[in-house]
């Protein structure tokens, strides 16, 4: 009895600490429903006709799923193609350079070389700026910058442990370089590719600072648009503020339950052969 | 070949912008060639920053020392047992990544106003532990994973005790997810701008707290300066770390 009971013991504090983030979002959940302290949908059905919130949702969207997946396709590249360079000294400095500045500083970077008349955009033809741009692409150069080491960071173990025996017996059977990335490799990285996308997606979607600082003034990213709610005068918009981070949560709650199931049903498909 | 490719990608997408950085540092704002030290020398001329150094080192170190004690004994309880319900611990470590931090945040900062926490240090260091938990966790498992029982089971065998098999035969062995860690975390906590600014109230200044408003000043070597310092702080941190990591008795003992 002992024995079953340690684990448990060893997890408590970690279990407690569970109760931060739990707590925060049922707290942020109840001040969404109960507006003037009886539970009502009111505050809901407000933000959901609320055009400019609908528009800077879907922008959100986007912004965060165009920079999940170049970070995810450019790591996986790099990872995979200078996988000898990366496991030297030399190479892991290279990709925990980036990791070491803060998202904002990296944003600063992005404004110094892309904004008007900015070290790189000042030499470009008709001085196009790239910073604080409607399209959003400072935000996301800003997260390629930063995401695409942490891509490689997560996806290098898995590399590195992976059982190479795979690689050849594709070989031996006549394998092509691309079935070898899809039998040898895809089973193993697959699962850790797309529990990275997500924590990189739900961060862009959701992150502050960075559109903050090289974000247009329209349209806005739902973490600008939310905390100028949150900020607002007097607190007659807090409730909405909250309602839309609620909302944020069950939207990228619902796409890591579709990717997890799916990524479970994948993983016993291959072990149990099917 | 490839490694050419390699340092090429390397020096245009992060070398270029950072050693710009360091140029616009050491020159006068808006030139790259006027030496001038002024932005460095005004950076640490003001009061605010130096306090606010001080203020984000403090906040840090306990943002780190509750990621080793938290991380330590959750990733030795995934790694090296079974129990019912393994799977679903798992998920939910990863959860607070997934879940908007503002959202979090928000919720929280009622809470924190209602037992007194909002406004203050400690309630700082708590919504920092959110976004670097659950990397020790997962940083913590992967070291407890591939160092095994058996090292542990030797100890117990020889009749140390848990917290004996935990200084000899742990600490040491993980030193290299120990280190990973507190930079990782440090950083993670340096880089806090919005959750910091809701839960501390404006009255906890962080270095974050100080570099946002300055970002729209004119004066670029001061800002580069600045963003250096971000770069710098960890490092520092990390070598004081190490320092104290060897003061551990046995870190002085092996000669060969």
């Amino acid at each position: 009895m002992f024995v079953r009971r340690k684990p448990w013991l060893m997890l408590t504090p970690a279990l407690l600490f569970l109760l931060l983030p739990l707590y925060g979002l049922w707290s942020a959940l109840w001040n969404s429903l109960t507006p003037d302290g009886e539970v009502t949908l009111r505050v809901y059905s407000a933000l959901f006709s609320n055009t400019e919130f609908l528009f800077s949702f879907f922008y959100s969207m986007w912004i965060a799923l165009i920079s999940t997946i170049l970070s995810l396709m450019i790591g996986w590249l790099m990872t995979r193609f200078f996988l000898f360079y990366l496991e030297n000294t030399g190479g892991k400095l290279a990709v925990w350079l980036p990791m070491i500045f803060p998202h904002f500083v990296w944003a600063y970077l992005i404004l110094l070389l892309f904004r008007e008349g900015g070290v790189i955009s000042g030499f470009l033809p008709g001085d196009p700026a790239f910073a604080n741009d409607p399209q959003g692409i400072g935000i996301i150069l800003t997260y390629l910058g930063k995401e695409i080491p942490f891509v490689i960071l997560m996806l290098l173990p898995v590399y590195l442990e992976r059982n190479r025996a795979y690689d050849d017996l594709v070989e031996t059977l006549g394998g092509s370089f691309l079935s070898r990335i899809k039998d040898a490799e895809w089973p193993f990285i697959a699962p850790v590719l797309i529990e990275t996308g997500l924590i990189i997606f739900a961060f862009t979607f959701s992150a502050y600072e960075v559109p903050a600082l090289v974000g247009a003034t329209f349209p806005e990213m739902i973490s600008v648009f939310t905390y100028d709610w949150f900020y607002s005068g007097d607190w007659s918009e807090r409730p909405l503020a909250f309602a839309a981070m609620v909302s944020s949560s069950a939207f990228i709650g619902i796409v890591a339950w579709i990717l997890l199931f799916f990524m479970n049903k994948k993983r016993r498909n291959i072990t149990e052969g099917l | 070949m490839k490694i050419y490719v390699f340092w090429t990608i390397f020096a245009l997408f992060v070398f270029f912008p950072i050693s710009l950085l360091v140029l616009q540092s050491f020159t006068s704002p808006g030139s790259l060639t006027d030496v001038s030290a002024l932005g460095w020398e005004e950076l640490f001329g003001r009061r605010r920053l130096l306090e606010a150094t001080g203020v984000s080192i403090v906040i840090g170190f306990f943002v780190v020392v509750c990621n080793l004690a938290i991380g330590l004994s959750a990733g030795k309880a995934l790694a090296l047992y079974d129990f019912f319900g393994k799977t679903v611990v798992d998920t939910l470590f990863v959860m607070p990544l997934l879940l908007p931090l503002l959202a979090i945040t928000f919720g929280l900062h009622i809470a924190m106003i209602r037992i007194g926490l909002a406004d203050t240090a400690a309630g700082v260091v708590f919504i920092h532990l959110v976004p670097t938990i659950p990397y020790s966790i997962r940083i913590f498992r992967n070291g407890y994973v591939s160092l095994g029982k058996r090292m542990q089971e030797q100890g117990e065998v020889l009749g140390a005790s848990v917290w004996r098999t935990f200084l000899d035969i742990e600490l040491p062995l993980l030193r290299s997810s120990i280190q990973s860690v507190i930079f990782l975390t440090f950083v993670i906590s340096l880089s806090q701008y919005v959750i910091t600014a809701i839960i501390g109230g404006g009255s906890v200044v962080t270095l974050a707290m100080v570099y946002f408003p300055f970002l729209s000043s004119a004066n670029t070597s001061l800002v580069a300066a600045f963003s250096l310092w971000f770069a710098l702080l960890p490092l520092l941190f990390y070598i004081g770390a190490e320092g104290l990591l060897r003061l551990f008795p046995y870190q002085r003992k092996v000669r060969r």
